[in-house]
């Protein structure tokens, strides 16, 4: 079995590139990715001490994670769609003010 | 000639080093942790089967683990409703028109507004000044 250590370290680095590419991006659509990245960690540390622990509640929540994932995807592209009519860009930099 | 993609470079990537520093801070903790020994599944049971009857608190499973039926039936309605919010900003008019949410991003206004600050009316461009978003 590989010990637990090493996929805490795959999340972290797959955690740590989602924060760095919403740290250094400005693209909305890079931003959604860089989000996904970041749930998708999370996803690895569920499932992989739902594998060390004998126990499968992780794995059912890591579903339901990657379901709620779904969701945000939907309503981001939808938010991103917006985005692009009304500033014909995807810079997440452009929209400053809730209302405009 | 073939052109491949660059990263680009430059201050940007400044706040990209608190992902690095925290990457290595939890790097440093994570290597030096012990979890305990690992129990693991055992080699015959079905995790699937177990996983599926944990989703809807059957109990049946061979695997322990908690029942999900309440996040099971919140997770089905946070998905309609995302899914109604993703058609409701993505949808077009029945005429093709895309105005649906639509706002100006702040420019049509401005260039609307004489220099005393009134609206001028109607608009350059010919159009009613009612489709041009504004404070829609």
């Amino acid at each position: 079995m590989v010990p637990v250590q090493w996929y805490l370290l795959l999340a972290t680095a797959v955690f740590c590139i989602g924060l760095f590419g919403i740290l250094t991006r400005k693209n909305a659509l890079l931003f959604l990715m860089s989000v996904e990245l970041m749930l998708n960690a999370a996803n690895i540390n569920l499932v992989a001490f739902s594998a060390y622990w004998g126990n499968v509640t992780g794995q059912t929540f890591s579903l339901f994670t990657m379901a709620l994932a779904a969701a945000e995807v939907a309503v981001g592209i939808g938010i991103i769609l917006v985005l692009y009519r009304n500033f014909d860009d995807v810079d997440v930099t452009l929209a400053r003010e809730m209302r405009w | 000639m073939t052109t491949k993609p660059e990263l680009r470079t430059g201050s940007h990537l400044l706040p990209g080093l608190a992902a690095v520093a925290l990457f290595v801070v939890i790097a440093a903790v994570v290597l030096r942790a012990s979890f305990g020994d690992p129990q693991g599944f055992a080699s015959d049971a079905s995790i699937t089967a177990s996983i599926g009857y944990a989703m809807f608190n059957l109990g049946m499973g061979e695997i322990p683990g908690e029942g999900m039926l309440v996040a099971f039936e919140i997770i089905d309605v946070v998905l309609v409703a995302a899914l109604a919010a993703a058609v409701m900003l993505a949808r077009r008019e029945e005429d093709g028109n895309m105005v649906a949410l639509l706002a100006d991003g702040g420019r049509e206004i401005t260039d609307r507004l004489g220099d005393d600050g009134t609206e001028d009316s109607p608009a350059a461009d010919g159009r009613p000044a009612a489709d041009q978003g504004g404070d829609r």
